[in-house]
């Protein structure tokens, strides 16, 4: 039996009646699949294809060294209470450290555009990603030559790049490398309109390394850590709004799976399994929500929703981290909640001036707290 | 000697025994073949900016499942199956994405309303869109199965894990349910 022979069962009013129905229902028009889908499907289950031929044991320990969040040092704290103590004191004073910041950066670019982490105490194999992250600082100064250097900074980090589109390293560095560049040359792109083959091919690799679930992630197992898909989604959408439609599918794939990684108590899961979460983690995650995924119903509120969660209480997370209390300001500025964004800035220029040892530091150095710190500056 | 038809003329059943050996291009066919079919399944279904996504899990649980496929099942059904599941899956997702926003501001956001489709409420084709939507899960995936897809009964039965007694008496509610939208209008 089928629909044809039903109908002939029923009295012939109903059939008729529902005969009509069920025309209307076919004739009406039919998505058509975006000329590419088949070949995304297939390059999906090729994913997954080489994935299963390697296994490996899901590590849900060590997430990035950056933004991946761990226990605050005691004698940190206390510092970083003291510094508060004598804030009233020395605010006016600390308000010139952003532009003593830039004008630090600005004097530590090398010869060949880049800036050297191993100068600066943190990991030479994360060169591409500090010298788009102090490009982007340095874009913010309306102080004169620094467009110079931001030129020759884009140029430095076209010539990092290799024919795959990668901007170097091996597993994580390779991916935060490669999702903190492609952020900062699609946020550079509308003055630097030369980086388009630049962008292009960053896009490409970008596509090329999301697992078919629509995460990214340097574990070959994995289908994605929060951390690197909220870097990620946010370069996509950066670069969807200059116009690069190869950015539109891995943006929206990329934002499902950072949905669905949101907890019932608004924090966000590192990795799908994961139990622990961050304050860094949560803060990045909302801010990608709320910006990246505003074209997309229901983002934004899920996004304002994990910003909620947020710990308001400053005193409570006072360990310095740059990355942490960078994507907490973005996130108070997006809700429009400026006098907490104001506090976290203040507190940054603080530890900053007091040199107070961040959290990734080790892989950061200095380049990495001047370059968050300025970028998290009105 | 006999001359083996092209890839692309070989039916659906033949080819997946063939994805079931490894056949990469096999898979291809049958992803090239029916990838609209499931992108206007889940498209009717409410999915509303992923469903290519929801398309793309359905053809990576077919190549995971490709081993649990027997010759005796028609591939369609087996295909409706994987992909009824995918949409439980997503509509799992979505109400815990629902409960996640609820409670939030009500103040619709410009940002995403939809002008094409509010525009579009008064004709009768976005009545009926609309008024398949809002059938019940199991009536609307009848009538996707036997309406849409002209599946025999039987084979409804089988995707939906329901009696064929009940698909009929499913397909009646349902049309009489959208018949009455309509007049309703």
């Amino acid at each position: 039996m089928n629909f044809e022979t039903h109908m002939n069962e029923l009295a012939l009013i109903d059939a008729d009646a529902f005969r009509s129905l069920a025309k209307r229902l076919r004739a009406m028009p039919e998505l058509q699949p975006s000329p590419d889908l088949a070949d995304r499907i297939l390059a999906a289950v090729e994913s997954e294809r080489r994935g299963s031929g390697s296994p490996s044991r899901r590590r849900f320990l060590s997430p990035s060294p950056w933004w991946g969040i761990a226990a605050a040092a005691a004698a940190l704290v206390a510092a970083a209470v003291a510094i508060y103590t004598v804030l009233p004191s020395c605010g006016a004073r600390s308000l010139a450290s952003v532009s003593e910041g830039l004008a630090w950066l600005a004097d530590n670019q090398e010869a060949d555009g880049t800036w050297s982490p191993s100068r600066h105490g943190g990991a030479e194999v994360y060169r591409p990603a500090l010298t788009a992250l102090s490009a982007l600082a340095l874009d913010r100064s309306e102080k004169s030559g620094m467009s110079a250097r931001v030129n020759r900074a884009c140029a430095a980090l076209g010539g990092m790049q290799s024919a795959d589109g990668a901007f170097g390293g091996n597993g994580r560095a390779c991916f935060y490398n490669q999702a903190i560049t492609t952020y900062a040359l699609a946020t550079l792109y509308p003055k630097h309109p030369e980086l388009r083959p630049v962008l292009e091919r960053s896009l490409s690799f970008v596509a090329a390394r999301q697992t078919a679930q629509g995460g990214w992630d340097y574990e070959s197992d994995s289908e994605g850590n929060a951390a690197l898909t909220s870097w990620q989604v946010r370069a996509l959408a950066c670069a969807d709004e200059q116009g690069f439609a190869s950015a539109k599918v891995p943006l929206r794939k990329g934002l499902r799976w950072l949905r669905d990684r949101a907890r019932d108590d608004g924090s966000i899961a590192y990795h799908r399994d994961s139990i622990k979460s961050s304050e860094g983690l949560n803060a990045l995650a909302a801010y990608a929500l709320i910006t990246a995924g505003r074209n997309f119903p229901g983002l934004p509120e899920l996004g304002r929703r994990v910003a909620g969660a947020l710990c308001a209480d400053l005193s409570a997370s006072s360990n310095a981290d740059c990355y942490r209390d960078y994507a907490k300001v973005k996130v108070f500025d997006s809700l429009g909640q400026s006098a907490r964004a104001d506090a976290l800035r203040l507190r940054m220029r603080l530890q900053q001036k007091a040199a107070q040892q961040d959290q990734w530091g080790v892989v950061g150095g200095k380049l990495y707290t001047t370059a968050f710190t300025a970028l998290a500056a009105r | 000697m006999t001359l083996q038809k092209p890839l692309s003329e070989q039916d659906d059943t033949t080819l997946m025994l063939r994805v079931r050996d490894g056949d990469g291009e096999a898979f291809a066919v049958l992803v090239r073949r029916h990838q609209k079919m499931l992108l206007n399944f889940f498209a009717r279904s409410g999915v509303q900016y992923d469903y290519e996504d929801l398309v793309q899990q359905t053809f990576l649980r077919l190549y995971r499942y490709r081993d649990r496929y027997v010759a005796t099942a028609k591939f369609t059904t087996f295909l409706f199956l994987l992909a009824r599941q995918v949409w439980i899956d997503e509509l799992r997702r979505r109400k815990r994405h629902e409960r996640l926003v609820a409670g939030l501001s009500a103040e619709p956001n410009p940002d995403y309303v939809d002008s094409e489709a509010a525009d579009a409420t008064a004709s009768g084709e976005m009545d009926l869109k609309r008024a398949l939507e809002a059938l019940p899960e199991g009536l609307r995936q009848v009538v996707e199965l036997g309406v849409y897809q002209d599946l025999p009964y039987a084979e409804i039965s089988k995707i939906l894990d329901i009696p064929v007694g009940t698909v009929k008496s499913r397909m009646f509610n349902a049309l009489a349910k959208l018949r009455a939208f309509l007049e309703g209008k």
